[in-house]
């Protein structure tokens, strides 16, 4: 494996990930919504280097939140792995050097993610329905990862990205 | 809009591990499912939670620091007139803080005289919560006594007042409770009134239900809620809360009980791991009141007397928002007697 900065980055940015959702999502914990560094970084990750993305280190990130969790094992190992290629491959098809494909596609990604991984766990038994888990879950949750995903966003950028991205005049995050 | 529709398709070992990863993780949600809580994947989930305690001990103080900025924010937000009243409050607040240390200091004399272990007879072993879930979806706490300490899967967990979830997976020096406000979480329960059984589940929105009780089987606000110990999967008779809101009347199927727990697990909080408790348990624990319209005065006049039933132990925790549940504890002094009353019939029997 050839390791570029991207790939550098990218390791080093999941294993910070897993440490701020071990130390300190549950200290941000708003009601019942808890913030998911994990799938925020999977999908910031996915967006910036569409092309270095790969499926193991969403795996693994998303293995090792449920393994961490208590949550079915492999369900947010799934869903960060399919929604990480369809955001890296949506955004390769769509990228114009604007800031507002990379943004949409970051917010629907997540909001993907997390409907998704709602609708694993209420299929594997999580003792409500459907949309009383997504008003009090899956919701709250989807929102608090979205500002995460924008405030990572910037910061991805700036550490993960080998050259820049955008075009002179073009009103990119460089 | 310009679509770049080049060459983009993942290389073949990038396809390979997408399709490994997807296959991977499908099986193990599968086994997941399929295994039970004993199985492979449930214990390597028990160990990492396990090995990811001491980082979670970290976030603990981080969520004080949190609540307090939170605090601070709201502050500075306030208005000049919201100032000048709470400048007033403050200042006869300082003149009634000597008083109210002074019965603070009685209270936690009587408090340590009357506690929860010695009047369940709960023989257990308490522990510091040392960790909480990192995911939305799970209700749990990690405590600092584990399997070394006699802890095992399925034992009932006390707060300082009344019970707050059960131990669902063990290492050597922790625990997992899954809190009985997750969905998941089903406790066997009865109305200490009417000797009602049914079931108090946790729900999405953080309140608990009692569901399964008979269509004609009267239920009050401030009716106290034991767990009945059907089934084994919780010691019978520890307080569980007390009936906060009836939706719906007697002999409808629709009706709604919401139950105010009684104990809760904030920040760095101790819980008890029950090994065991008094086998007349049930009759040891707070006394239903008779009404729920006395006034506070009274309540907390006699909160003293309380503790002997728990009462006081509520009043304290400042658990229940919900005011009729406050009152119905404000009146539990009211029914010591008849509690003292009952376990001397208890004994006596």
């Amino acid at each position: 494996m050839d390791m570029t900065r991207e790939t550098v980055a990218g390791i080093i940015g999941a294993v910070v990930a897993v440490l701020l959702q071990v130390v300190l999502a549950p200290a941000l914990s708003l009601f019942e919504a808890v913030p998911n560094f994990i799938v925020a970084y999977c999908v910031v990750r996915a967006v910036a280097t569409p092309a270095a993305a790969g499926a193991l280190v969403p795996f693994f990130c998303g293995l090792l939140f449920d393994l961490m969790g208590g949550g079915p094992v492999g369900a947010m190992a799934f869903v960060l792995v399919l929604v990480t290629f369809l955001a890296s491959r949506l955004y390769l098809m769509l990228n114009n050097d604007t800031l507002f494909i990379p943004v949409a596609i970051l917010l629907l990604s997540i909001v993907l993610a997390e409907l998704l991984y709602s609708m694993i766990v209420v299929a594997c038994g999580v003792g409500a329905p459907f949309g009383e888990a997504f008003l009090y879950r899956t919701l709250p949750c989807m929102l608090y990862d979205c500002v995460i995903g924008l405030l990572m966003y910037p910061i991805a950028i700036r550490t993960m990205v080998d050259r820049p991205l955008g075009q002179p005049g073009t009103p990119v995050l460089r | 809009m310009a679509l770049n529709f080049q060459n983009h398709s993942p290389a073949p070992l990038g396809r390979v591990s997408l399709i490994a990863t997807l296959l991977v993780s499908l099986v193990c949600i599968g086994i997941y499912q399929a295994e039970g809580a004993t199985g492979p994947l449930h214990s390597v989930q028990a160990a990492v939670a396990g090995i990811m305690t001491p980082a979670q001990q970290v976030s603990a103080p981080l969520g004080a620091a949190v609540e307090s900025a939170e605090q601070s924010a709201a502050d500075d937000g306030a208005a000049e007139e919201t100032l000048s009243a709470l400048r007033e409050q403050n200042a006869q607040l300082v003149q009634q803080i000597a008083t109210a240390e002074e019965q603070r200091l009685e209270n936690e004399r009587l408090r340590g005289l009357l506690n929860l272990r010695d009047i369940y007879e709960i023989t257990g072993v308490s522990g510091r919560v040392i960790g909480r879930t990192t995911d939305a979806w799970n209700q749990t706490v990690t405590l600092d006594v584990g399997s070394n300490s006699g802890v095992e899967s399925g034992l009932t967990v006390m707060g300082p007042t009344g019970v707050v979830g059960q131990v669902i997976s063990v290492t050597g020096s922790t625990c997992r409770v899954r809190l009985l406000t997750d969905p998941q979480s089903g406790a066997a329960a009865m109305v200490q009134s009417s000797r009602a059984e049914g079931i108090v589940r946790g729900s999405m929105d953080g309140l608990l239900y009692l569901e399964n009780i008979g269509a004609d089987v009267n239920i009050q606000v401030g009716d106290v809620v034991l767990t009945s110990g059907l089934g084994g999967s919780y010691t019978r008779g520890l307080v569980i809360g007390t009936v906060a809101r009836v939706e719906g009347s007697a002999g409808t199927d629709t009706r709604k009980i919401i139950v105010a727990p009684n104990g809760t697990v904030s920040l760095m909080e101790e819980a008890l791991v029950v090994f065991s408790a008094a086998d007349d348990a049930a009759e040891r624990a707070i006394t239903a009141p008779v009404t729920t319209t006395e006034g506070e005065g009274d309540g907390e006049g006699d909160g003293s007397e309380g503790d002997a039933t728990g009462s006081g132990d509520s009043a304290e925790n400042g658990n229940g928002s919900d005011n009729a549940a406050d009152d119905a504890r404000d009146d539990s002094p009211d029914d010591a007697d008849n509690t003292d009353d009952e376990q001397g019939e208890g004994e006596e029997a």
